[in-house]
C-alpha cells in the first residue's frame, strides 16, 4: 500500500467531504481573523498573531494523519483500549487541577513545553468509547439498571473533573454525550420524561426565583406538569416520581447557584438582562449578534468585517469564530456552515442506524451528539440564545486540543461507515 | 433484533431532534442577517464610528492698536474611555496610570467619576499634561488601551494683573451654567465660558462655534480611520479690540503701583474708556488654569479685595468733585449766579444746633463762586445747599450719568445712589430727617455714592457737553447710556469749565498742571467713617478743546489735592506723548 492511500482515509465520501469543506472554513476564518482590517484604515496591529493560523495549520496536518491512522483500526482493537484511554484522561484530568497553570481563575490545560493539551477534549473520544463500549456489551441482555447507572457514572466522572477546572461548558458536554447515547441504548419514557421535565423545572425555577423574584411562573409550571401527567393517564407512582424530580430540580436550584464562581453566576444572569451591563459579560453576546446581524445576507466581504477587524468582537479566533463567519461571509457562509454541520450529524445517525455491531452503533451516536451539542451550544451563545459559556466551534475554532479530538470522532465516524456490516 | 429494530425508530426521533435543533439555528441566523440586519448594521456603525467635537479657539481681545491681549494657548488632556471606571473602582490600565503620575487615588476617581458623562464618553485624567506625561503616554500607546490624549485651547492674559478687571477672564463651564445655557451656544463639560468684564459681556462673539469631526475608532478607543469627516466645520470666536491703549494703560498701573484705589480716562468726546486700572489687581491666568484652593482662599480673603473691581463695582462718597454740579444747580435754579458772593467762610458753618467743619480749619473768608470752586469752600456750597432742593441736585446729577450703569457691560456694576425725598422717607422715615441733609449733598458727602467710571463721564461730560455717551469698553460697542444734551445754560457750562481750570492753575488742584498743555479739574476729599479719608481728582484737557477725561481715586490715601491730582497729571503727560502734543489740526486718536 502506498504512503498515498495511508494518507487518504478510508470510509464515507460525504464524511470526509464535509469534514473537509468546514476544515477550509476554518482555515479561511482563521487566516482573516489574523489580518490587518482591509479598507479605508490606518496600518494597526492585529491583536491575534499570525502565528495562530500557523499553528492551527500544523495542527490540521497532525489531525489528518490521525484520521489516517483511526480509520483503520479494528473495532475489537478499539474496545481493547477503551477502557485504558478512559483511566489515562482521567488521570490527566485530575492532573490537570493539580499541575496546569492557572489562566484567567481556570487550570484547563497542560503544558509540556511549546504545547499546550487541553485533556477534558481527549476525555470525549475517550468516554465516548468506553460507554459504546459498555452499553453495547449491555445492548442485548437484560441488565438495563446496570448499563444506565454504569454508564452514569462514566459520564460524571469526567464531568465532574472538567467542572471542578472550572469549565461549565465542556463538562455540560459529557452529560449531553451521555443522554444521546442512553436514548438510543433505550431508557423507559418515564425516566425520559422525568429527567426532561425536570431540567425544565430547574430553568422556570431559576427565571421565578432569580429574574422575576416571583414564584407564579414555577407554580404555573408544576400545575401544567400535574395536567399532562393526568391526561396522559400516568399511574400514582409514575406520576408521583416525575413531580418529585420537579419539585426536587427546582428546590434544588438554588443551591447549586450559591455554589456557581460569580463569573458564572454574571453570565447567566446576563444573558437574561443583557442591557443591565453592556460593558460586561453580556458585551461579548451583544458583539456577537452585531457582526452576524450586519453581515446580512452576503457578508461584510472577506477581509473586511469591522467588528473583527477593529476588535469589537471578542474571543473571535476561538470561541467566537462563527460570528467571524457571519460577519464576513453572511447568511450564507455561516448557513452553508451550519448545513455542512447539519449533514455531518445525520450521516452520523445513518451509520448509527446501519451499523450491525451495537458497539459501533453507540460510538456513532455518541459522535453524532457530540457534534450536535457542541455544534447547537455554540452557535446559540453566538447568536445571543444562550448564555455565554466557553465552549468552541468543533474543527472552526481554534485550537489543537479541540480539533484533534472532532478530527478523531470524524476519523472513528470514517472507520464505522467502512465497518458497517461487520458483526 | 430488539436493539437492532428500536434503532430505527430512534434514528428517526434523533435525525428529528437534530433537524430541529439546526433548523432553529438557520431560522435564527436568519432572523439576525436579513430581518435585523439594518439595526445590527448601525449598531456596527455606532461601534466604530464616534463624533469628535473641534473646540474653536476663542477670539482674542487685543487693544485699540490692535496688539493681543488675551490669546489662547493649546494644551493637552490625557483621558480615558469611562469603561476604565466601573462602579468606582479603577481597572488595570486606570490603575497603573494612576501610580505612574502620582495622583491620589481617592480624589482622583472622586473626580473621573463627577465627570462621568453618557455612554461612551471620555473621562480627563490629567489637565494639561506637561510633555513628560504626554510622551509616557504615547511610548506606551499599545498597552494602554483607551487612554487618548485630546489637545484643547487655553485662554492667556499676555497682561494678566493689568487687565484683569476689564477683561475679566474665562473659566470651565460649571454644571449649573451648562443647564442653563443656550442650547444653540453648544457649551459642553470642559469647554471655557467668559466669567467677568469683556470675556463675560462678549461670549457669545469671542466663543465660535465648534466642529464636528467623524473618525473611526477600534474597540480600544483609539483612531484608526484613514481620514476624517467634518460634519460641520470649526468657526473661531472672532476678535474683540478693546479701547483702551496699551501704553496708556500701563501708564496708569505704574503710576498707582502700590495703591489701592482706581484711576480711569475716556477719551472726549467719543467716551472711548483709553485706561481704566483698579489697584490692587489679580493675575487672570490664575483663573483660566485650576487655582488651587489654597491661593484661592488667599486672594478671596486679602482686605486689599484684588477681585473688587473699583472702576464701577465700588462706590464712594463723590465729595468736593461733586460741588461742579452743585453749582449748576444753583445756577439752573437761579439761586446764585456766576460772581455771586455769600457769607464769609469762618471755617464752619452753624446749622440748627451743629456746626458744619469747612475742611479748612481756619476759613476761606470772603469768596466768589468761582473762588469758592476753585478752594473748594465747604461753608459756600452748605449755603448754595440750603437754597436748593434734593430734586435740584438730583436732576443736575443724572444729567451726568451719577445714579446710572453706565458701562452697561459689566454684571456687578453699581448704580450708585442719588438721593432724593423718597429716598430719605424710605431710609429714616418721612419727617425723621431735616433740611441738614442738604449740607451733607450740596458737598458731595453723606450718602451721595458714586463709582470711579462715573466720575470719569462726570469730567467727560463737562468737557464736552451735550456729546459724551455713556463709557465703552470695546471699539464698535453700542454705549449704555447715549450722548445727550445737557439741560443747562450753555454759558453756565462755560463758566463752569473756566472755574474748573482755575482749580488747577490757581486752587486745590494744582499738582496736575501740565507744561504746554491747560488743564481743568477738581479735588476731592471723601470722609471716611471707617479709616482715612479717599483722595479724588478729576481733569479733563485741555481745558480749550478736550481731548480726554480722568477720574483718579485713592483708597485712604488724604487729600485729593496732594494725593490724586499728581497721578492723573502724570497720566496726562504719558497721554499726550503718546497722542502727540495737540496741534489744533490732529483730532483722532491713534
Amino acid at each position: 500500500m502506498s504512503l498515498w492511500c495511508w494518507l487518504w482515509p478510508r470510509g464515507d465520501r460525504r464524511i470526509l467531504a464535509a469534514y473537509l469543506v468546514l476544515i477550509v472554513f476554518s482555515l479561511a476564518l482563521l487566516w482573516s481573523v489574523t489580518e490587518p482590517l482591509t479598507g479605508p484604515y490606518a496600518k494597526m496591529r492585529v491583536d491575534v498573531p499570525k502565528a495562530i493560523f500557523w499553528r492551527q495549520v500544523v495542527w490540521v496536518v497532525l489531525a489528518w494523519i490521525a484520521i489516517g491512522v483511526v480509520s483503520r483500526f479494528s473495532l475489537n482493537d478499539l474496545e481493547n483500549v477503551s477502557w485504558p484511554a478512559y483511566l489515562g484522561v482521567c488521570a490527566l484530568l485530575v492532573a490537570v487541577l493539580g499541575l496546569g497553570p492557572e489562566v484567567a481563575g481556570a487550570r484547563r490545560w497542560l503544558v509540556l513545553g511549546n504545547l499546550r493539551l487541553q485533556p477534558s477534549e481527549f476525555a470525549k473520544v475517550a468516554m465516548v468509547i468506553l460507554m459504546a463500549s459498555w452499553l453495547g456489551r449491555r445492548a442485548e441482555d437484560g441488565s438495563r439498571m446496570t448499563a444506565t447507572l454504569g454508564s452514569l457514572v462514566l459520564a460524571l466522572v469526567p464531568a465532574i473533573l472538567v467542572l471542578r477546572e472550572p469549565d461549565l461548558g465542556t463538562s455540560l458536554v459529557f452529560l449531553a454525550i451521555w443522554l444521546g447515547m442512553i436514548f438510543w441504548y433505550g431508557i423507559s419514557g418515564l425516566l425520559l420524561l422525568t429527567a426532561i421535565s425536570s431540567a425544565a423545572s430547574a430553568v422556570i425555577m431559576f427565571y421565578s426565583d432569580r429574574i422575576l423574584e416571583q414564584p407564579w411562573p414555577w407554580a404555573v409550571y408544576l400545575l401544567a406538569t400535574m395536567g399532562v401527567l393526568y391526561l396522559v393517564r400516568a399511574g400514582l407512582a409514575a406520576s408521583g416520581l416525575v413531580l418529585g424530580a420537579n419539585i426536587g430540580a427546582g428546590l434544588g436550584i438554588p443551591l447549586v447557584w450559591s455554589r456557581l464562581q460569580p463569573y458564572q453566576q454574571e453570565r447567566i444572569l446576563s444573558f437574561f438582562e443583557p442591557s443591565k451591563n453592556e460593558y460586561g459579560t453580556a458585551y461579548q453576546a451583544i458583539q456577537s449578534k452585531v457582526a452576524i446581524g450586519s453581515g446580512g445576507l452576503f457578508g461584510t466581504h472577506y477581509l473586511q468585517g469591522t467588528q473583527k477587524g477593529l476588535a469589537f468582537l471578542p474571543e473571535r479566533h476561538s470561541d467566537f469564530i462563527f460570528s467571524v463567519a457571519g460577519e464576513e461571509l453572511g447568511l450564507l457562509g455561516a448557513g452553508t456552515m451550519l448545513v455542512v454541520f447539519g449533514l455531518l450529524v445525520l450521516r452520523a445517525i445513518d451509520v448509527a442506524t446501519e451499523v450491525r455491531r451495537p458497539f459501533a452503533s453507540l460510538l456513532a451516536v455518541g459522535i453524532a451528539s457530540y457534534f450536535t451539542f457542541h455544534v447547537v451550544v455554540n452557535v446559540s451563545i453566538t447568536t445571543g440564545l444562550l448564555p455565554v459559556t466557553g465552549l468552541p466551534l468543533p474543527l472552526i475554532s481554534y485550537g489543537g486540543s479541540n480539533l484533534l479530538t472532532s478530527s478523531l470522532m470524524v476519523g472513528l465516524l470514517l472507520n464505522l461507515s467502512v465497518h458497517r456490516y461487520d458483526d | 433484533m430488539d436493539f437492532r429494530q428500536a434503532r430505527i425508530f430512534r434514528g428517526r426521533i434523533f435525525r428529528l431532534i437534530a433537524l430541529l435543533l439546526f433548523g432553529i439555528l438557520l431560522v435564527n441566523l436568519l432572523v439576525l442577517t436579513v430581518f435585523q440586519h439594518e439595526y445590527y448594521s448601525d449598531r456596527a456603525l455606532e461601534n466604530r464610528q464616534v463624533r469628535f467635537r473641534v473646540p474653536a479657539p476663542r477670539g482674542r481681545i487685543t487693544d485699540r492698536a490692535g496688539v493681543p491681549l488675551a490669546d489662547n494657548t493649546f494644551h493637552s488632556d490625557i483621558t480615558v474611555a469611562a469603561s476604565h471606571l466601573r462602579d468606582g473602582e479603577p481597572d488595570s490600565v486606570l490603575a497603573q496610570l494612576m501610580r505612574w503620575f502620582d495622583l491620589p487615588e481617592a480624589e482622583t476617581i472622586a473626580g473621573l467619576e463627577q465627570q462621568r458623562p453618557r455612554r461612551g464618553g471620555r473621562l480627563v485624567l490629567v489637565r494639561g499634561a506637561d510633555l513628560g506625561k504626554l510622551t509616557a503616554v504615547e511610548e506606551r500607546r499599545s498597552s494602554l488601551p483607551g487612554v487618548q490624549v485630546e489637545s484643547r485651547w487655553r485662554r492667556r492674559y499676555l497682561h494678566g494683573e493689568l487687565m484683569a478687571h476689564v477683561i475679566g477672564y474665562t473659566g470651565e463651564v460649571s454644571p449649573d451654567e451648562l443647564r442653563d445655557a443656550d442650547p444653540d451656544l453648544d457649551y459642553r463639560q470642559g469647554d471655557s465660558i467668559g466669567r467677568q468684564g469683556v470675556e463675560a459681556a462678549f461670549e457669545t462673539r469671542l466663543r465660535g462655534r465648534s466642529g464636528v469631526k467623524l473618525e473611526e475608532i477600534n474597540a480600544t478607543g483609539r483612531i484608526v480611520g484613514r481620514e476624517s469627516v467634518w460634519l460641520r466645520p470649526v468657526v473661531p470666536g472672532r476678535d474683540v479690540a478693546l479701547t483702551l491703549a496699551l501704553p496708556l494703560q500701563t501708564a496708569m498701573d505704574s503710576l498707582m503701583d502700590g495703591r489701592r484705589g482706581c484711576g480711569v480716562a475716556l477719551a472726549v468726546p467719543s467716551g472711548e474708556v483709553l485706561a481704566a486700572v483698579s489697584k490692587p489687581s489679580f493675575d487672570a491666568n490664575l483663573l483660566t488654569a485650576a487655582i488651587s484652593p489654597q491661593r484661592w482662599q488667599e486672594l478671596r480673603d486679602d482686605p486689599a479685595k484684588p477681585f473688587f473691581n473699583r472702576i464701577v463695582q465700588a462706590t464712594y462718597p463723590p465729595a468736593s468733585l461733586y460741588k461742579a454740579v452743585t453749582s449748576l444747580a444753583g445756577l439752573r435754579r437761579g439761586v446764585v449766579d456766576t460772581s455771586s458772593v455769600l457769607e464769609p467762610c469762618p471755617g464752619g458753618y452753624q446749622f440748627g444746633n451743629r456746626w458744619f467743619r469747612c475742611w479748612k480749619r481756619d476759613g476761606h473768608g470772603v469768596l466768589d463762586h468761582a473762588g469758592a470752586l476753585a478752594h473748594s469752600c465747604d461753608v459756600f456750597y452748605y449755603q448754595l445747599g440750603l437754597r436748593l432742593e434734593l430734586a435740584d441736585l438730583e436732576s443736575a446729577a443724572r444729567a451726568f450719568g451719577l445714579g446710572e450703569r453706565v458701562a452697561g457691560i459689566y454684571p456687578g456694576e453699581a448704580r450708585g445712589n442719588i438721593p432724593t425725598d423718597e429716598w430719605y422717607d424710605r431710609r429714616l422715615g418721612s419727617g425723621q430727617w431735616t433740611r441738614g441733609v442738604m449740607l451733607n449733598n450740596a458737598i458731595g458727602q453723606g450718602e451721595i455714592l458714586t463709582t470711579p467710571l462715573q466720575m470719569a463721564l462726570l469730567a467727560a461730560r463737562l468737557a464736552a457737553p451735550g456729546e459724551v455717551p455713556g463709557p465703552t469698553f470695546v471699539l464698535g460697542q453700542q454705549p449704555a447710556v447715549p450722548a445727550e444734551e445737557l439741560p443747562f445754560d450753555p454759558a453756565h457750562l462755560d463758566w463752569i469749565r473756566r472755574a474748573l481750570r482755575q482749580v488747577v492753575d490757581a486752587g486745590t488742584g494744582g499738582a496736575a498742571r501740565l507744561a504746554g498743555v491747560s488743564v481743568a479739574g477738581k479735588t476731592g476729599t471723601a470722609e471716611n467713617p471707617h479709616g482715612e479719608d479717599h483722595a479724588w481728582f478729576m481733569c479733563f484737557a485741555p481745558a480749550e478743546d478736550p481731548e480726554v477725561a480722568v477720574a483718579v481715586i485713592l483708597e485712604n490715601a488724604g487729600h485729593g489735592g496732594a494725593e490724586a491730582a499728581p497721578i492723573a497729571g502724570a497720566w496726562l503727560n504719558e497721554f499726550f506723548r503718546w497722542r502727540g502734543r495737540p496741534d489744533g489740526a490732529e483730532r483722532s486718536l491713534p
